[in-house]
């Protein structure tokens, strides 16, 4: 209760301190949670993996799957089979053979009604059979997925990874210690047949209604506790790769990572994290380095908020799910590796009592054996939050001084106007007669005069500024169909109507500080600069909760430039903030980081073609965030347009203030 | 109302600074608008969900339940639905079956009644604070005259008390996702109404119906003869009501053993779900006796001078430490902070409760979506975020306490803290 009853806690020393050293201390804020993510790549400051579920019982397995010969089979059949459907599934093939094999089989039709430009539709088509578990009724189901590619998809072939798959169900099916239903699940269109069967088999709609009809499914197995998403690209395996990052930054247990890699090591195949091999290296500052890009590359993956994999689609059903690649090809593993990699994991996951709960939903990787958990993360967002938060605290305590001084210097002028003496009450008697002259001295008081304060805060019009602001944010993350079908209209595409759809919106907003009454107010306009900054720490610590990485790389850009804006006197200053914002514009961000991203990518290319080229990459990203969120419910445009957008220009009318230089008290500015 | 720039005062009065009937009528409008807008659209079934808004005491959907149960004869109290009053059973029967009012408005209807009813409370307390400065004022010192309220500040509070009921975001959530402390308000409001108007049996009356509907209200009472004989009665007709007393176990004997441990914003559920079930009773008892009685004899003691802060201070309280709270209960005393203008200069700890508020407040929903629909979060996360906003509340209502305090020293001694040329400590005790 001290602290909450020292007086000295509010106006005294540390009011003071804090006035005196907060910008000193916000730049060290900044700067010690940068540095303090950088640290914890270093060994001794994370952790090393354990497994925290023991009911997994990974050392327990003993492999027996031998069906590397079946599986060798089924691929060259699967090969000569691929070579008739160019474009599509060959679903009577693969359908056959699970039939063959003696599972439940299905078909899952769905269509995606393209949400942007002209109607357009698109129908895709997943297979998947159902071992039913010999000991259990069917209440708890796992999964093994593979996205089917055809011949002209562009990216890699996954048909050694359905062969193994399919020898794996052959080998499954013998078995009699199944206590949980096993789904194998063949999807097309890479992402979207994924998200089409999970959600027709929750009867759920992630995305907006009637954009991806998910269709309905015949049979289902219970609830999904795990599943495992496997690319094999050739026969022989020489490394593979683990992916977790999932839609919206969302990770799988750490026990199932784990796991993953543990059986992997079993059988003796090299694993990497990020294409990524652990290395052991002596010399403490290149180990760190090691990591720290490792770390780096993870950070940026989860940052976007796209899953790398058909895994990262699982996780917003609450299912553990992660993908297994291979990525070098001159290995010596093969298919029985594969095969029996695969069955020590679903023997272990077979083993769970219940759904994975212990170990860790956030962590950072900086390597494969090492993490980071949640615990040791969130100090870094927090310190480069506090920093804002400290800002705008200082400026509160400095607008609460000001007030007290303009008291002050009233002082005198009010006491000369009062009346000196006045006469004494006598107790009343008659109550009644009391209260009458009480009523009738109340009348006269408040209709008596006050000066009126030209310099007071004017909360209502901030606060409408504030809530305008948002308004305008919702009708922008409400534009997109709209933009499109104008630029339609005109025949643009619908990048190019979107992109300068949007240049043209925010080209408009920029005149917003014209409509703001309230300018000329000092006080005013530091009210709305502490309720910006409030507003922006406390966006990216709850986006931190969801998606760490991408909180923190806007922290990383947005603090400082926000800590420079602010309530300024001077001219010259205020030009410099006024252009410093003008960069912190989420379209300016993304273009800039799309630009760094593309010449790193494509370093020998010439500078104009790099320009053109990050140019259309950044239209693709605008149109690809708008369709994930309206696809797959992914939140990272929607939080944009809807909290940055008007946060931004909250900013950008602070930075619009414009205050009469003053003689007088030159010295007392506010930032 | 912008602030005018006025030339060099004139003597004549110029404008006044405070607010015309119209743009509180405004206010007024605006307020009931948002609400209208938001509880037909899409948005209500979102809001009426979430556990912040409505907890098993106060959730529409049971009451309309219940009154079903009702209609088809059975006795409702019978399962563990039901934890409504029957007498606010028959006045919700009444209101949307004999009436025929559409639900929706009802709860607008009495929203709106209640920030009216808050307006004229806060006017009131203004009135009391002006008569309570008059007669005191020989005992102020002499430089601490400019500390006084004076002129138009006594008619604006009210308005802001209003603001702050109409356009408070818990406030708005409350009466959007229908939950009955809506009523609970609105009689509490009556209550704290009848109070400043020295009203004794409408205060009574209207404090029994609030006990009647949440027993740890109990506690601010203030005429005990007449409130035994209203609550016997109103126990009464309770009873006959709903033959038997079926309704007592599940409606008091709810609020008190805490059988229904769904999250909520308070923190009764996390404690009895880790606890061993044979500590529950004694747990139980530390932990109402905290919500209800522990605080009440001392802050009586203390602030036996001004009931009005007594009682806010008790209500804030209670909306900590009771054992289902909602948004309702924490905005409703929040909207009354107003009221207690003439404190703000000297509390310190606004910044700090106001900013822990607001991440609490956003960190809430995503934490809870997190631990319930991605399965990532778990409890220690929510009950984390629901600690700091009941830390928060403390913090606020321990600092409006000491500001009273500090603001009576202050006038009395001067506005100088100092003895002997130092400074000095004032150390609430």
């Amino acid at each position: 209760m001290g602290l909450l009853t020292d007086p000295s806690a509010g106006q005294g020393k540390l009011t003071k301190a804090l006035l005196k050293y907060y910008t000193k201390l916000c730049v060290l804020l900044y700067l010690g949670g940068i540095g303090w993510l950088c640290s914890l790549a270093y060994t001794p400051m994370n952790a090393g993996t354990y497994f925290s579920e023991n009911a997994l019982l990974p050392g327990l397995v003993k492999s027996e799957f031998r069906e590397d010969g079946t599986a060798r089979t089924f691929h060259d059949e699967l090969l000569d089979e691929m070579k008739k459907y160019d474009d599509s599934i060959p679903y009577p093939w693969l359908l056959a053979k699970f039939k063959q094999i003696g599972l439940d089989t299905y078909t899952h039709n769905f269509t995606l009604h393209y949400p942007l430009g002209k109607p357009q539709k698109f129908t895709g088509k997943n297979v998947y059979g159902i071992l039913r578990a010999a000991r259990a009724s069917s209440t708890e189901a796992l999964v093994l997925s593979v996205p089917y590619r055809p011949p002209l998809s562009v990216h890699a072939t996954t048909s050694p990874s359905i062969a193994t798959m399919l020898a794996f169900a052959k080998f499954a099916n013998k078995e009699k210690y199944w206590a949980k239903d096993i789904i194998f699940l063949i999807t097309e269109h890479e992402q979207l047949g994924m998200q089409a069967w999970l959600e027709a088999y929750h009867g759920t709609t992630c995305g907006n209604e009637g954009t991806l009809n998910h269709g309905d499914i015949k049979g289902r197995a219970g609830a999904i506790q795990a599943a495992i998403n496997l690319e094999l690209h050739d026969t022989s395996v020489g490394q593979v790769d683990i992916k977790v990052e999932g839609l919206n930054g969302q990770l799988p247990n750490l026990d199932l990572f784990n796991l993953a890699a543990k059986m992997l090591l079993k059988e003796g195949i090299p694993h990497t994290f990020k294409n990524r091999p652990n290395k052991n290296l002596r010399d403490p500052v290149k180990d760190w380095y090691y990591s720290f890009q490792t770390l780096m590359a993870m950070i940026s993956t989860q940052a976007t908020g796209i899953p790398n994999g058909n895994h990262g689609l699982y996780h917003r059903f609450g299912i553990e799910a992660l993908t297994l690649e291979s990525v070098s090809h001159n290995g010596k593993a093969g298919f029985l590796s594969m095969g029996r990699i695969i069955e020590g994991i679903f023997r272990s996951l077979n083993n769970l009592l219940e759904r994975f709960h212990q170990s860790f939903f956030f962590y950072l990787l900086p390597s494969s054996e090492r993490f980071i958990s949640i615990g040791l993360y969130m100090p870094a967002i927090c310190l480069i939050a506090g920093a804002l938060f400290i800002k705008a605290c200082a400026n509160w305590c400095q607008l609460q001084e000001s007030q007290i001084q303009d008291d002050s210097e009233e002082k005198p002028k009010t006491e000369t106007q009062k009346p000196k003496a006045k006469p004494k009450r006598k107790e009343p008697k008659d109550m009644q007669k009391f209260w009458k002259d009480m009523k009738a001295k109340y009348e006269v008081e408040v209709k008596s005069y006050k000066p009126p304060d030209p310099d007071s805060i004017n909360f209502v019009s901030i606060l409408f500024a504030f809530l305008m602001t948002h308004v305008i944010g919702v009708l922008v993350m409400n534009s997109p169909q709209l933009l499109t079908m104008l630029g339609g209209q005109y025949d643009f595409s619908t990048e190019v109507s979107l992109f300068s759809g949007f240049i043209a919106v925010s080209a408009v907003l920029l005149l917003t500080p014209l409509f703001v009454p309230f300018k000329s107010c000092e006080k005013s306009m530091a009210v709305l600069n502490i309720l910006s900054l409030l507003e922006l720490g406390t966006t990216l610590i709850c986006i931190s909760m969801n998606n760490f990485s991408l909180a923190f790389f806007c922290a990383v850009i947005y603090v400082p430039l926000a800590l420079i804006v602010g309530v300024t006197r001077c001219r010259v200053c205020s030009g410099i903030k006024k252009v410093v914002w003008l960069v912190a514009h989420p379209l300016v961000v993304l273009t800039v980081t799309v630009l760094t991203y593309t010449h790193v990518m494509f370093p020998g290319e010439k500078l104009e073609a790099n320009f053109y080229r990050s140019l259309a990459a950044t239209q693709q990203a605008i149109v690809f965030s708008i369709i994930d969120s309206m696809i797959y419910g992914n939140w990272l445009f929607s939080v944009v347009s809807s909290i940055f957008i008007p946060n931004w220009l909250c900013f950008w009318i602070v930075a619009f203030s414009n205050i009469q230089p003053n003689e007088e008290i030159p010295k007392k500015k506010i930032d | 109302m912008p602030a005018e720039k006025s030339e060099k005062y004139v003597e004549n009065r110029p404008e006044q600074r405070c607010y015309k009937t119209g743009t509180i009528l405004l206010m007024y409008t605006v307020g009931a608008s948002i609400r209208y807008w938001l509880i037909f659209s899409r948005y209500q079934s979102i809001i009426g969900n979430h556990i912040e808004v409505s907890t098993p005491l106060n959730s529409w959907k049971r009451v309309s339940e219940g009154l079903y149960l009702q209609s088809k004869g059975i006795n409702p109290y019978e399962g563990d639905l039901l934890h409504e009053a029957p007498v606010t059973m028959l006045l919700y029967r009444t209101l949307t079956q004999s009436l025929k009012l559409p639900v929706e408005i009802t709860f607008l209807i009495f929203d709106i009644g209640t920030a009216v009813l808050l307006y004229f409370i806060a006017r009131r307390y203004m009135f009391q604070l002006f008569v309570q400065q008059e007669e005191s004022k020989e005992e102020y010192s002499e430089d601490s005259k400019e500390f006084l309220l004076a002129g138009p500040d006594f008619l604006n509070s009210p308005v802001f008390v209003a603001a702050a009921f109409l356009f408070n975001p818990y406030m708005v959530f409350n009466c959007v996702g229908l939950s009955t402390t809506v009523f609970h308000n609105f009689f509490l409001a009556l209550f704290l109404c009848s109070m400043l108007y020295g009203s004794i049996l409408l205060s009574t009356v209207s404090l029994a119906f609030c006990t009647m509907m949440s027993l740890s209200k109990i506690r601010a009472f203030v005429t005990v003869g007449v409130f035994i004989l209203v609550m016997v009665s109103l126990k009464y007709i309770s009873t006959v009501l709903s033959n038997g007393d079926a309704f007592i176990k599940n409606v008091y004997g709810f609020i008190l053993t805490v059988p229904d441990l769904q999250p909520n914003i308070g923190l009764f559920w996390y404690f009895f779900t880790e606890m061993f079930d044979h500590f529950r009773d004694l747990f139980i008892c530390s932990f109402q006796i905290n919500a209800t009685i522990l605080y009440l004899i001392p802050l009586s003691i203390k602030f036996r001078n001004d009931p009005f802060l007594l009682t806010t201070a008790v209500l804030f309280l209670i909306s900590v430490f009771k054992s289902y709270p909602c948004l309702g209960d924490v905005g409703f005393v929040l909207s009354l902070l107003p009221c207690f203008i003439h404190l703000f200069n000297y509390s310190q700890q606004g910044f700090l409760v106001g900013v822990i508020f607001l991440i609490t407040t956003a960190l809430g929903p995503i934490l809870w979506h997190l631990w319930i629909y991605s399965n990532s979060a778990n409890a220690n996360f929510y009950f984390g975020v629901t600690l700091a906003f009941a830390i928060a509340q403390i913090f606020l209502v321990t600092d409006i306490l000491f500001a009273y305090l500090k603001r009576e020293f202050c006038l009395k001694n001067g506005k100088d803290r100092k003895i002997d040329g130092k400074d000095a400590l004032l150390i609430l005790e």
